[in-house]
């Protein structure tokens, strides 16, 4: 099930640059020997292949079976379901709605991803180039935002975007003289509900980018930096082509995690819906999987729609996979 | 036919069932055992429930019963996964229209030869209908909620106006308010309240959805529920100042700071209007003389067609002490406990507990209201349509002043998609 | 992510080195000082903007709800009142909120605990040893989290209910320790790659068992790892609710972020105060577990990433 979503945003943060710890790189190309265990490796991964099993592969077993079914409520108490094929497939394949969802699920994920890695960057550059106290003070107010639980988040932007007595509105009219702000609804159009929801992602996402990232600069040697600026290279050059090849492997992996996380993104979208916009206009892919299955009642196309999102994903996510298995010579 | 066929049916389970309690081996079971009954909302007094416990516990000496509040919101998922498990609630609250979804998908436990026990023709007849599926009865009435327009009687008076006789002055009036007091809400109207909207498709001739052999055929698009929608829409636009996508929770927070001059909400809201200052949802009792009510005026005079919002009352059908359950089905059916609703302002479920909503303003609007109700489209698939949230979204839109003929046109086809599935 | 940081993940051709990023090769100069002071300024803005929504959160929790509705702001709790916090945690009438702090302390500690026992098996049997199926695990690893978890809440809801585990903390925490483990074993499996075969074979050499020398040598090595993983094991189960809201819906059984939600809907957006301080109680344990784990889990990791 895999809700791997915003919430385990941990990472470990960052570390600080501050602890020396000197070691001479060792060789890019150093594998890892494995020897054959018989039958201990098997032993070893068993505890994690029952729980995975039961939890994990028995539902994907079913959900892909029911994804073949026409499975009402009526079948979840215990009617016999009709096989009905690819027809759910076709359904959703052809309904504009998913499309639609679709479209909007990818754009949001990019619009947030490209935001918050860019930030996220930004801020962990400037990191390196804080002193110690603006650094830890930056660290506190991230450590905080990062702790707060999505639904929590979403709970306190919801409050302060509130039409009637939100902090944002009051303070556009009051202190900006912005009278259209007056009981403005944030959450009303689709573009503005997603404005809002982004705000609240990127916000979440940024402290885990910047300390991962933050982690990285500070692994880069200083001699690097040094030649780099010794050869009058501006800083946003110096910092592409020397500083970020050292930095390309952690950004990537950042950057595709961030990916998984806001395309499934169900939390926050799901929390702001309670609060206020037009569901149908705002519902992402998680969260219109939720409706057609749980609240509609309609098992078979939802169990279709999860299909096709995990091959989406799984195709975004091809890329990382090869790089990885490659790597570890698999 | 039918009802014969129930009575008789009641009279052979009654035998069985005396049968079984001798045997035994229910007896020991049943022994301390806990029934939990879902009831949803606050629309249930206090003091309703407590008597429930009382006397469930005073019947069952050992046995606890639990009452677990429940929200609306997502109700029906919720619903669809615990009443389908082995830790299923005994007793379970449902809106009347949802509750088709779950008395056609088996989840609820044939209370047929309790019907007599439960009220017999004395429930209210259209909520029976609701709570049975395939000539069975699943479901009991619990109450009906009426809506009633509240409002205040200085700013009517100031505007120089006067309660309403026709579905047309409602709307004018309305307007009239909102033009005279800028700001402030002539119909406080938020745009997801879609109940409220109803009466406006029904008076002019509308509907949502009508049968049509096997399949149904959404309305929302045909002539009269247009002319209605944009009525709707001239009264969401005109004459309220509620936010456009809000809700109608807590009407009475508007009608306290005095930006609320007229709303149409639930008969319990006069509760919440009156309630303590300083209460923790605070309300205002200094305005109980300046609170004017009356029952909704139809297109043509008299009162309009209403939706009969309400709850419906089932028993699980993997209940592990079914029989228990049952028992506090008919301890929440019972006159005094249905009592307690009627003074609390809703329409209790049996029909010969009417009067004891009083003789007051409130009662006769909430007796005019109730003798014109209506309900949403009798088909299992209904709750889908609600949880989907499509009448939400619709009403939101045409708030905001959008292309009534073509988002009604898009509702249709979804609600179409929806029940037709 | 110690996928990022993790020693077994080369860091761009060179492998993680270590050496502090120096900050002394600023030299001085009048622009650059304008550029630090530039960006002094602009961290004091970006802290206020992470903290501008907990600080609110904070402080409209600390006011009446009358209060907070009225057009004036309140950037200070002058009329600093309790109550919210009394109704939250005290009010009979509401699901109460310490059993739900209980069970989600539990359920996540739990969920943790296991969690790493088990990644951390599997990660030893994937970077230890070769067998046949290894690949296949990995990628089955991988690919099991692009799955929307929403979809199969309805299976997952079954087969808890068919061992009668709904509505207890066993059941939750299971399907939990099943939803870290993917993530959790891919994370721990970069850190336990990264500690180098060599030093257990040294250990050996000085006379310790391969499985001494593997506690000894190996498993301290990695307790940075541990630290970073478990931290998304917290956040994962703290924060997780759909299936909680599923599985676990009786009162008493329920966690904190169930129990926030029931609030939130229960009360519309009418009682903002109640909600915030509701927010507030739910986050000042992560917070807590935060401010307790960022120090051990900074230092360490810099010292578990420069093992490449």
């Amino acid at each position: 099930m895999t809700t791997v979503d915003r919430g385990l945003d941990a990472a470990p943060p960052a570390a600080r640059g501050d602890h020396p710890a000197a070691r001479p790189p060792t060789g890019p190309a150093r594998r890892q020997r494995r020897r054959r265990g018989g039958f201990t490796p098997y032993a070893l991964l068993t505890p994690a292949i029952i729980v995975l099993g039961v939890i994990v592969g028995w539902p994907l077993v079913q959900l892909i079976v029911t994804s073949f079914q026409e499975f009402g409520r009526a079948q979840v108490f215990g009617a016999p379901p009709e096989w009905v094929w690819f027809e759910n497939y076709a359904d959703v394949l052809t309904d504009p709605v998913f499309w639609a969802v679709l479209v909007r699920t990818i754009l949001f994920a990019g619009v947030c991803v490209i935001t918050t890695m860019v930030l996220g960057t930004l801020i962990a550059v400037m990191m390196t180039r804080l002193n110690k106290g603006f650094r830890l003070l930056l660290t506190i107010g991230m450590l905080l935002a990062w702790a707060m639980p999505p639904l929590t988040s979403t709970v306190v932007w919801g409050w302060m975007f509130d039409t009637d007595y939100g902090v944002i509105n009051n303070v556009l009219v009051n202190a900006f003289g912005l009278d259209e702000y007056f009981q403005h609804s944030w959450l009303i159009e689709p573009l503005s509900f997603f404005l809002v929801a982004g705000v609240i992602i990127v916000w979440g996402a940024i402290p885990f980018v910047a300390f991962t990232l933050y982690a990285g600069l500070t692994q880069v040697p200083d001699e690097v930096l040094e030649a780099a600026q010794l050869d009058g290279a501006g800083g946003f050059k110096r910092f592409r082509l020397i500083v970020f090849p050292y930095l390309k492997p952690i950004f990537l992996i950042t950057a595709i995690l961030q990916i998984i996380w806001d395309l499934k993104v169900f939390t926050q979208i799901f929390a702001l819906q309670d609060i206020g916009g037009i569901r149908a206009l705002t519902n992402t892919l998680g969260v219109y999987i939720y409706q057609t299955s749980i609240a509609g009642g309609d098992f078979g196309h939802g169990g279709a729609i999860a299909v096709i999102t995990a091959v989406l994903l799984m195709s975004i996510s091809i890329y990382y996979v090869r790089q990885v298995t490659k790597e570890e010579e698999l | 036919m039918r009802k014969l066929g129930i009575v008789a049916l009641g009279a052979a389970a009654a035998l069985t069932l005396a049968g079984c309690a001798g045997g035994g081996t229910g007896g020991g079971s049943d022994e301390g055992a806990e029934i939990r009954v879902w009831l949803v909302g606050t629309d249930t007094p206090d003091e309703a429930r407590e008597y429930l416990v009382e006397t469930f516990e005073e019947e069952h000496p050992g046995s606890t019963l639990v009452i677990e509040e429940q929200s609306w919101d997502g109700l029906v998922d919720r619903l669809t996964t615990s009443l389908s498990g082995s830790d299923s609630p005994d007793v379970v609250e449902v809106g009347n229209t949802q509750a088709s979804a779950f008395t056609s998908a088996g989840a609820f436990l044939d209370l047929t030869e309790h019907y007599e026990d439960l009220g017999g023709d004395d429930l209210l007849p259209g909520f029976v209908e609701a709570g049975s599926y395939d000539g069975k009865f699943y479901a009991a009435p619990l109450y009906s909620g009426a809506r009633l327009v509240f409002y205040k009687k200085d700013a009517l008076a100031a505007a120089g106006l006067s309660v309403p006789t026709t579905l047309d002055e409602y709307i004018a009036n309305g307007e009239a308010l909102a033009a005279a007091n800028p700001g402030k809400s002539g119909i406080w109207w938020p745009g997801q309240d879609w109940y409220n909207a109803l009466p406006y498709i029904w008076e002019n001739g509308g509907e949502i959805a009508v049968p049509e052999g096997d399949t149904w055929d959404a309305q929302l698009s045909s002539d009269e529920s247009i002319a209605g929608l944009e009525q709707v829409q001239q009264v969401m636009t005109n004459a309220s100042r509620a936010p456009k996508d809000g809700q109608e929770t807590s009407p009475e927070v508007g009608f306290c700071d005095g930006t609320t001059l007229q709303l149409s909400a639930p008969s319990w809201v006069k509760w919440s209007i009156l309630a303590p200052a300083d209460a923790e949802a605070p309300g205002c009792p200094d305005q109980e003389a300046n609170l004017g009510v009356y029952a909704l005026p139809g297109k043509d005079g008299g009162a309009a067609q209403v939706f009969a919002g309400g709850s419906n009352i089932g028993v699980s059908a993997k209940s592990k002490h079914p029989e228990l359950a049952v028992d506090a089905l008919k301890i929440i059916l019972s006159d005094e406990f249905q009592t307690i609703y009627g003074k609390g302002g809703l329409v209790p479920a049996k029909l010969s507990l009417a009067d004891t909503l009083g003789t007051d303003e409130v009662a006769q609007a909430i007796a005019a209201a109730a003798g014109n109700a209506k309900l949403t489209p009798a088909s299992p698939k209904w709750a889908d349509v609600e949880a989907a949230g499509i009448l939400q979204d619709l009403f939101v839109n045409i708030a905001q002043g959008g292309d009534v003929a073509a988002l009604a046109a898009t509702a249709d086809e979804e609600i179409e998609a929806i029940l037709n599935s | 992510m110690s996928a990022v940081i993790a020693p077994g993940q080369k860091i761009g051709g060179i492998a993680v080195a270590g050496g502090r990023a120096a900050r002394s090769r600023r030299t001085g100069g009048g622009r650059r000082r304008l550029t630090t002071w530039l960006l002094s300024a602009l961290s004091v803005v970006l802290f206020a903007l992470f903290v501008f929504p907990v600080y609110w959160m904070v402080n409209t929790s600390l006011q009446p709800n009358n209060e907070i509705r009225g057009s004036e702001l309140h950037f200070w709790p002058d009329n600093f009142t309790l109550r919210n916090y009394d109704t939250v945690l005290f009010d009979p009438g509401r699901t109460p909120f310490f059993p739900a702090l209980g069970n989600s302390l539990v359920v996540t500690l739990l969920t943790v605990v296991i969690a790493l026992a088990f990644a951390f098996l599997a990660a030893v049997a994937v970077t230890r040893f070769r067998f046949a199926s290894r690949r296949t695990f990995i990628i089955t690893i991988l690919v099991v989290q692009m799955i929307p978890g929403e979809a199969m809440i309805v299976s997952v809801f079954r087969v808890i209910d068919g061992w009668h585990l709904l509505n207890t903390i066993v059941g939750l925490t299971i399907v939990y320790v099943a939803t870290v483990l993917p993530f959790t074993i891919w994370t721990l499996r970069g850190f336990v790659n990264g500690v180098p075969v060599e030093l257990e074979e040294a250990a050996m050499i000085d006379g310790c068992s391969r499985s001494s020398a593997f506690w000894r040598v190996t498993f301290p090595l990695l307790a940075p790892g541990l630290i970073a993983t478990g931290v998304f094991g917290f956040l994962q189960a703290w924060n997780e609710f759909v299936m909680a809201l599923v599985l676990n819906a009786r009162p008493e059984s329920m966690t904190l972020p169930v129990w926030l939600r029931t609030f939130l809907v229960a009360n519309g957006t009418t009682n903002w105060a109640g909600v915030m301080a509701g927010s507030t109680l739910m986050a000042i344990p992560v917070i807590i577990f935060f401010l307790i784990v960022q120090g051990r889990m900074t230092s360490g990791l810099v010292s578990g990433a420069v093992k490449g």
